[in-house]
């Protein structure tokens, strides 16, 4: 009987602390193997850590204080421990691994094999391989459904998104998309999917009410070769960068309306977003921009290693665990 | 019969290889810039037509472009040494003096999936012209030849902008 209220206690400490853990951001350098760790408590960066080889995806992964890297040119996943900012595991991850995603709770990552074409599982506090799926070609982005059941993964060189089923470790059904699907995009509370489609130039709006079975609910026009997406502004905003219009495009989730075009990135890639800022990855420029999630005005750069990637949910708070 | 058994093991050895092998490339860059002495509208004015490269880079004998500087503009470029380049321009932007084009992959130089910037600012009588580039090597697998290496890439391009660079502030200095 006791426990309950102790339990209602517990959350309660639980609950402001992750609200007010400091965020970082991990940008992976794919040119000098290392990943940047941004404190965005000061926007400044804080560490450089050293990973394997060509790292490119990413997800921090706040629930196990843990940030994981694919290195594409090792072969690898690099494990890094927020808290001490190295790399504590390597995992082998196939032949050449692109992206990652966690599932909600925080206990799996999932990486797309791209040469291999698997889609590939890790327990996130034993680094134990749990998941290993046959894919069709190019598998690239990869994004976790609401419930962690589900698993979806561009097959780009197909141009369709592929949808796992996690406990049957099987593909379950497969839905077309735009030309060169790269990006993926969980939209939690409209129960959607974005796939950003590399060479049709838009977005395609996936409705994953029922996860097992997704289906095509709308295009979204925005620049030259959309390469991530991140929700922003509570939910009210969705940002996509533009890697060769060196633009971002601001939508309107609700009515699929181009908001805004941002324009004097370079080459942006990866985007990810936390309380009232965005924060953009400018591969040729070797920074981040940190924008207002509001307005879109750009409040400040922050120097990065070189040619940064940032694929994936490069934020996390390691206090939040 | 032998021979063929040896083919087939050695066709086996070198799909596994591949297999065994990492991933492809990775994208490369390059920036270049120059500071000219003369205001950045007069040096705009020299290579802001699509199809005037060939006034103002050396090693360009010909750029002619099929719809001048409009989105989508394709130019033929043949170079003063052979080979040819097919580029279209993919985004224009007059007020920032600006422009970006894709190169089609399979052209003289040693790189792929080329897109590139070239974008010219300043104040007063000096300016500043900027021109970068993004593209993978030449070759899509791994272990590739010397000359279709990512070295080689990056040294093609890098030779392209520094000429046309500095041929530019000659021309855009002279009186």
């Amino acid at each position: 009987m006791p426990s309950l209220p102790v339990t209602a206690l517990l959350l309660l400490l639980a609950l402001p602390a992750a609200a007010l853990a400091a965020p970082f951001a991990y940008i992976t350098n794919q040119a000098d193997h290392t990943v940047t760790v941004i404190d965005l408590a000061t926007d400044q960066p804080v560490a450089t850590v050293p990973v394997d080889k060509s790292p490119a995806g990413v997800v921090a992964v706040s629930a196990a204080g843990k940030v994981f890297v694919t290195a594409p040119d090792s072969n690898a996943v690099s494990v890094i421990d927020m808290k001490t900012r190295r790399t504590v595991a390597t995992l082998p991850a196939g032949q050449g691994a692109v992206g990652i995603d966690a599932a909600p709770d925080g206990q799996r990552v999932y990486v797309a094999d791209w040469f291999g074409q698997h889609l590939l599982g890790f327990d996130t506090g034993t680094h134990a391989e749990v998941l290993r799926v046959k894919l069709g070609r190019a598998p690239a982005g990869v994004a976790v459904s609401p419930d962690g059941r589900h698993v979806y993964v561009a097959e780009r060189d197909d141009n369709v998104v592929a949808v796992v089923d996690v406990a049957a470790a099987a593909v379950v059904a497969r839905v077309p998309t735009g030309e060169h699907p790269f990006a993926l995009l969980v939209d939690g509370p409209r129960r959607r999917l974005y796939a950003l489609n590399v060479y049709s130039d838009d977005l395609s709006v996936i409705d994953i009410r029922d996860p097992a079975r997704p289906q095509r609910a709308g295009t979204v026009k925005v620049g030259k070769a959309p390469y991530g997406a991140a929700l922003a502004a509570g939910g009210k905003r969705l940002y996509v960068t533009n890697q060769r219009d060196d633009s971002v495009s601001v939508v309107d989730p609700d009515t699929l309306a181009l908001v805004q075009t941002l324009r004097g990135f370079g080459y942006p890639e990866g985007i990810a977003s936390v309380g009232d800022r965005v924060l953009v990855v400018n591969w040729m420029d070797e920074n981040v921009s940190v924008l207002d999630a509001r307005t879109g005005r750009e409040l400040k750069r922050v120097d990065t290693g070189r040619n940064p990637r940032g694929f994936g949910a490069f934020i996390g708070a390691p206090g939040s665990r | 019969m032998l021979s063929r058994r040896l083919a087939v093991a050695a066709l086996t050895l070198l799909a596994s290889s591949g297999v065994a092998l990492a991933h492809g490339p990775t994208r490369q860059k390059v920036v270049e810039k120059i500071a000219i002495d003369a205001p950045a509208d007069a040096v705009w004015a020299q290579v802001k037509n699509f199809d005037a490269l060939a006034k103002w880079h050396p090693a360009v004998a010909e750029s002619l472009a099929d719809k001048g500087n409009a989105e989508g503009s394709v130019r033929q470029i043949k170079l003063k040494g052979g080979g040819a380049l097919t580029e279209t321009l993919e985004r224009y932007n007059e007020a920032g003096k600006s422009y970006t084009y894709r190169a089609k992959d399979g052209g003289a130089l040693p790189v792929t999936n080329y897109t590139s910037t070239i974008t010219v600012s300043g104040e007063g009588a000096k300016s500043t012209v900027e021109w970068r580039g993004a593209f993978y090597r030449g070759f899509p697998n791994n272990d590739p030849p010397p000359d279709q290496n990512d070295e080689a890439a990056v040294k093609a391009i890098t030779g392209v902008y520094q000429a046309g660079l500095a041929n530019l502030k000659k021309l855009a200095e002279k009186k």
